[in-house]
């Protein structure tokens, strides 16, 4: 029960307080871990540190993640470790620009990408988009501190279908 | 309503890091098509894909292990409804996050 | 990704069961879903939750969730981008841990300092808040509350809480958290112009021909603006940008002369800049002799320390004299600057002659517009006021200021720093619309807006944000409470001054807060918090924009805005608690009535009716308050500065807008001030009219370099700067809980440079300590990626929860601003 849940049990308790309250305290761990709720410390006092862990692998699978919305621009599934961007040099439209990608096999950056500030297109990449790493980023091998509920509207929607069959 | 669905069977297994899905055709009676479409919906983890007028059902089993899929066919293969059941695709996806190696790193200089 | 790949893998397996069955599922049209019922997304517009920059971004709806954000195309700020960030808004609201009901330490059913956290509810919640605020009053009187803010509160919180403070429990105790952050832009501000905040404004981005970047790592910190720069950059050939750093960082990928200086040199860089363009004959003498004055400022004034430190005992000027100055001419101020040769600037810097030269001559040369960019690096600053006054120094003697792409630009932190900190005037010693509590006329105006008897408002200066926590410490604040910041993790020296005084037995600490932050865990009573588009609310940005946003949808069950618990707790107090008895004979019809009714409801804050509100909106606080208050807060707010320089629309405006500069004259915005012709303030003929001071001129200010308050010596010897990072937003406790965020940027870790890894006998990875003379945080060590410092410098972001490099750093201030120095620090570094 490490990462007990402190909030949810909360909420559920607010009205019934003073019933549960005994098997709140009985269930769940000691008073230290009880009064360090701040869950990205994994419940660690504040005048005390736990070891820090590894610093962890970037991803580098080239597997495509799926987006939460449509205009979520997609992570860089891979390592870009020594990738130059700079005022001279754009080592990721190496392979992502419009030509290069038959021979990269990459996927071509998104068409608003030649879209200047007012809108129209441009030959090249528009330099309002030219630092990539402002909006890509890429992946660590970590698992993530605390669970994200966050339902993307596809799933809302297919909720909302299959609950429309069942009625 | 997924919870109420919750099979028991699944819940006393082990957790694989594997996600199965096969698909299959269930030829149903014409007159039992809609029986055959509630056992299937009963199941969890099945789910219609489409139903021809001749009572072909096109359905996908989800589970994660070999076996469970296997539990769930049988419970639809007995339904007196069904004339033939046969399936069709089976993919299983190995889930477990693998160490990422050194050697996975490809180095662009 | 597993999900995605399980669709796909099932989207076959569903192809090839049809084309055995002879059924036709086509497999787009199974999959999509048409009805405009159910696909149905509503979307509105907001202020991203972040920076300073102000983008707006559309926020996608459906079902009561946010969906999806993304940059507004129709905003003039962002024109439809968004950074990494703001990309992820949507998933900020709905980390798991989300908090839900007050918590207060207890045992056996009782308030204990040291119990455990145990739900209860909001009813117990402000009983246990008004007995603790009431004993306090009694005990020591109004001086033992406080009250510490933020620059992320919206507009109508911040000016709830001022007016709960400073006029119904009368203390000046309260401060924002961009005292962290903005204060020592004010100080410079009001030094300068006598007026708060940028005359110039992002338009000035497509206007400029050169950019200096002065201790403002854009790339990271101001994404949006960063690409902006960036446009006009690569579009324009003839366009230079500079950047000025203590290491390299992203923003150095664009440098056309990149400077890496030794901490605290900058001013002697900016004296420099003053010299050479004396030197070389470039003042503009009509516009000096026009609209400015010479002034030979206050020195030695010390380190904002406590009092008893050696550093303190040993300055001459730290007491009341240390913001003054002498009128001096042009002559002398030369003579000053004087001293200030390349040679000497170069030693001093570390900065190569030839690049000093480049860069001053951005400034001198009359054909280039140059606008200057700076934030933690000038403002986080023992002599924050002091740079900002330099960096003014420059444009004015040559009358680059004010006008497209001439623009000394001050970038803020935070989302509504100018907004709500500034503006509002959430500060210790300020009031709205730039006054201050110490004039007496200031008071008497905030007086009869708010229809309060005279003298209800203290004219003493209240505890700033690193008073406050030694006040917490020594005993004599009591009764405190945290809104909307994480300052367990945010302030300097956390084991010696900020976490004894949380803990300290005579104190009752309160933290709002939608998550269980470290604040939060330092805290007695933790309150769940609605945030962000849960409530209704207004930011304004770094460029003077006023931005407002409907609520889109419901906090969790439980939680309630930073405006509701104010607004709400006031309900708890008879103005009989809180004003002495010759305070309520001036204004007997007070008396019986709670300040709920005085400050709020009786007030002009309460007379905008509910019928004003859209039926369609959700409005959650103005419904339970019975008024539509987030109107009214605003409303009255803005009284104080129409008229006077800061104009704000009527407040339905805004909901139509994509924000408007102020002030707002005659429906119009305002993208220059002080320039005749963009500014309806400025004396017709007068060219240019620096109407914050009486005269109309600027001041030029003569201050010298004096060393920070700690550099490396033999035992602690490398300089420690801390800072942001482009994924997280300050402290971490939205954007560490969405996992695409988390993943990219998971820890903090220690830049340093390959040679000083290689001399401790350290590779990348190592896991070490970072040791001050206050404390130790442990941490790995990074000698590559996106930040690479000099040797005898190391840089450790403070986003991290986990590893709170605050337990290592000085909480030496500005004695100016009292905004304490986050860059400069002695540590050693040890393997462990």
């Amino acid at each position: 029960m490490k990462n007990l849940n402190l909030a949810s049990i909360a909420g559920l308790m607010a009205l019934v307080l003073a019933p549960v309250f005994i098997s709140f305290t009985a269930n769940s761990a000691d008073k230290a871990e009880i009064n360090t709720l701040a869950t990205l410390r994994d419940h660690t006092e504040i005048d005390v540190q736990k070891e820090p862990n590894r610093i962890p692998k970037v991803v580098n699978k080239d597997i495509k993640q799926a987006r939460n919305y449509p205009m979520q621009p997609p992570i860089i599934p891979h390592t870009i470790r020594s990738y130059e961007v700079n005022k001279n040099n754009n080592k990721c439209m190496s392979c992502h620009s419009r030509q290069r990608t038959e021979e990269s096999q990459a996927p071509m950056v998104s068409v608003t990408h030649y879209m200047n500030r007012d809108g129209n297109f441009l030959a090249e990449i528009s330099p309002r988009r030219y630092f990539c790493n402002q909006c890509h980023v890429t992946q660590l091998d970590a698992k993530p501190l605390v669970e994200n509920t966050f339902v993307d509207m596809h799933s809302l929607m297919k909720q909302k279908t299959t609950s429309a069959k069942e009625h | 309503m997924s919870q109420t669905k919750q099979s028991h069977s699944e819940q006393k297994q082990e957790k694989t890091h594997e996600y199965h899905v096969a698909s299959l055709v269930a030829y149903a009676m014409p007159e039992q098509v809609s029986d055959v479409e509630a056992a299937i919906n009963a199941i969890d983890g099945a789910e219609i894909h489409a139903t021809s007028d001749k009572g072909k059902i096109v359905l996908t089993i989800e589970g994660d292990s070999h076996k469970g899929i296997g539990k769930k066919m049988d419970l639809l293969r007995v339904h007196k409804g069904l004339i033939n059941l046969s399936p069709v695709y089976h993919q299983v996806l190995d889930e477990k996050i693998d160490e990422n190696k050194e050697e996975n790193y490809q180095e662009i200089k | 990704m597993t999900i995605n790949r399980r669709e796909f893998i099932k989207a076959n397996a569903v192809a090839a069961a049809a084309a055995v069955a002879g059924v036709s599922v086509p497999a787009v049209a199974s999959n999509l879903i048409t009805s405009s019922d159910i696909t149905k997304l509503k979307w509105d517009k907001a202020a991203c939750r972040f920076c300073g920059t102000g983008c707006s971004v559309n926020v996608g709806v459906m079902d009561g969730k946010v969906v999806a954000t993304h940059g507004d195309i129709k905003s003039p700020v962002n024109k439809g981008l968004s950074c990494v960030k703001g990309y992820f808004l949507s998933k900020i609201m709905y980390g798991k841990d989300r908090l839900t009901s007050p918590l207060l330490r207890m045992t056996n059913g009782k308030y204990d300092k040291e119990g455990e956290f145990t739900p209860i509810s909001w009813d117990q919640a402000f009983d246990v808040m008004a007995e603790k605020a009431k004993d306090a009053l009694k005990k020591d009187g109004p001086e033992a509350l406080g009250m510490f803010g933020s620059g992320q509160w919206t507009v109508q919180e911040g000016y709830a809480a001022v007016k709960l403070y400073k006029a119904g429990f009368r203390t000046n105790n309260i401060d924002p958290n961009a005292r962290h952050c903005m204060a020592s832009a004010v100080g410079g501000f009001m030094r300068t112009f006598g007026i708060d905040e940028p005359m110039g404004c992002y338009d000035d981005l497509e206007a400029a021909d050169a950019f200096v970047l002065w201790g403002s790592n854009m790339a990271e910190m101001h994404p949006i603006l960063w690409t902006r720069l960036t446009d006009r950059r690569l579009s324009a050939p003839h366009v230079k940008v500079a950047v000025l750093s203590t290491f390299e960082h992203r923003s150095f990928d664009l440098a056309d002369n990149g400077m890496v200086f030794t901490p605290q040199t900058d001013l002697a860089i900016l004296n420099y800049i003053a010299n050479y363009i004396i030197k070389t004959g470039r003042v503009n003498k009509d516009f000096v002799n026009k609209h400015t004055n010479f002034r030979l400022g206050e020195t030695d004034i010390g380190y904002g320390l406590r009092p008893e430190h050696e550093l303190e005992q040993k300055a001459k000027n730290n007491g009341k004299t240390k913001g003054s100055s002498t009128p001096i001419s042009f002559d002398e101020y030369a003579k000053f600057v004087s001293t200030y040769t390349v040679e000497y600037t170069a030693k001093l810097s570390g900065v190569p002659e030839h690049k000093l030269e480049a860069l001053a001559e951005l400034y001198a040369d009359p054909k280039i517009k140059v606008t200057s960019f700076w934030t933690m690096g000038f403002n986080q600053h023992t002599r924050g006021v002091w740079a900002n006054n330099l960096c003014y120094n420059i444009h004015l003697l040559t009358g680059k200021i004010s006008t497209p792409g001439n623009s000394p630009f001050s970038l803020t932190g935070q989302p509504s720093a100018c907004g709500t900190a500034r503006e509002v005037g959430t500060f210790s010693h300020r009031l709205p619309a730039d006054m201050v509590v110490a004039n007496p006329k200031h008071r008497a105006i905030a007086e009869k807006i708010w229809d309060l008897p005279e003298g209800t408002i203290p004219p003493k200066p209240g505890y700033h944000a690193v008073l406050q926590n030694r006040m917490l410490k020594d005993g004599k604040l009591n009764f405190y409470w945290v809104q909307c910041n994480n300052n367990m993790q945010a302030a300097a020296n956390i084991n010696e001054e900020v976490y004894p005084g949380y803990r300290n037995p005579k104190n009752f600490i309160i933290v709002s807060d939608p998550y269980p932050t470290v604040t939060a865990q330092a805290a007695d009573l933790i309150l769940p918090t609605a945030m962000w588009v849960e409530k209704e609310g207004v930011y304004g940005n770094a460029e003077r924009r006023t931005q407002s946003w409907y609520q889109m949808v419901k906090a969790p069950e439980g939680a309630k805005s930073d405006m509701w618990q104010l607004v709400e707790f006031s309900k708890r107090f008879n103005i009989e608690d809180v004003w002495p008895e010759e305070l309520i004979a001036k204004k007997p019809e007070v008396r019986g009535k709670t300040l709920f009714d005085v400050l709020y409801k009786d007030s002009s804050v309460g007379k905008f009716s509910l019928d004003e509100i859209p039926e369609d909106r959700l409005n959650d606080e103005s419904r339970d308050f019975g008024f539509y208050i987030q109107k009214g807060l605003f409303e009255e707010y803005a009284s104080f500065g129409r008229g006077h320089a800061h104009d704000l629309a009527p407040y339905d405006r805004y909901h139509q807008e994509r924000g408007l500069r102020w002030p707002v004259v005659n429906g119009k915005e305002t993208k220059w001030r002080f320039k005749e012709g963009s500014d309806p303030y400025v004396k017709p003929g007068s060219g240019w009219d620096f109407y914050g001071k009486k005269d109309g001129r600027a001041i030029i200010f003569a201050l010298p370099y004096e060393p920070a308050a700690e550099s490396p010596d033999e035992e602690y010897d490398l300089w420690l700067s801390t800072g942001r990072v482009l994924e997280h937003w300050h402290s971490g406790s939205m954007t560490q809980r969405v996992p695409e965020l988390y993943k990219a940027m998971p820890d903090a870790l220690v830049y340093m440079h390959p040679d000083d890894a290689k001399a401790r006998g350290m590779r990348r990875g190592d896991l070490v300590k970072l040791i001050s003379r206050r404390g130790e945080v442990q941490t790995r060590v990074e000698t590559r990626g996106r930040n690479k410092p000099p040797v005898g410098l190391v840089f450790m972001p403070w986003f991290d929860a986990s590893r709170l490099v605050n337990k290592v750093t000085l909480d030496a201030t500005d004695p100016l601003s009292k905004e304490t120095d986050y860059k400069k620090c002695a540590i050693k570094i040890v393997k462990v």
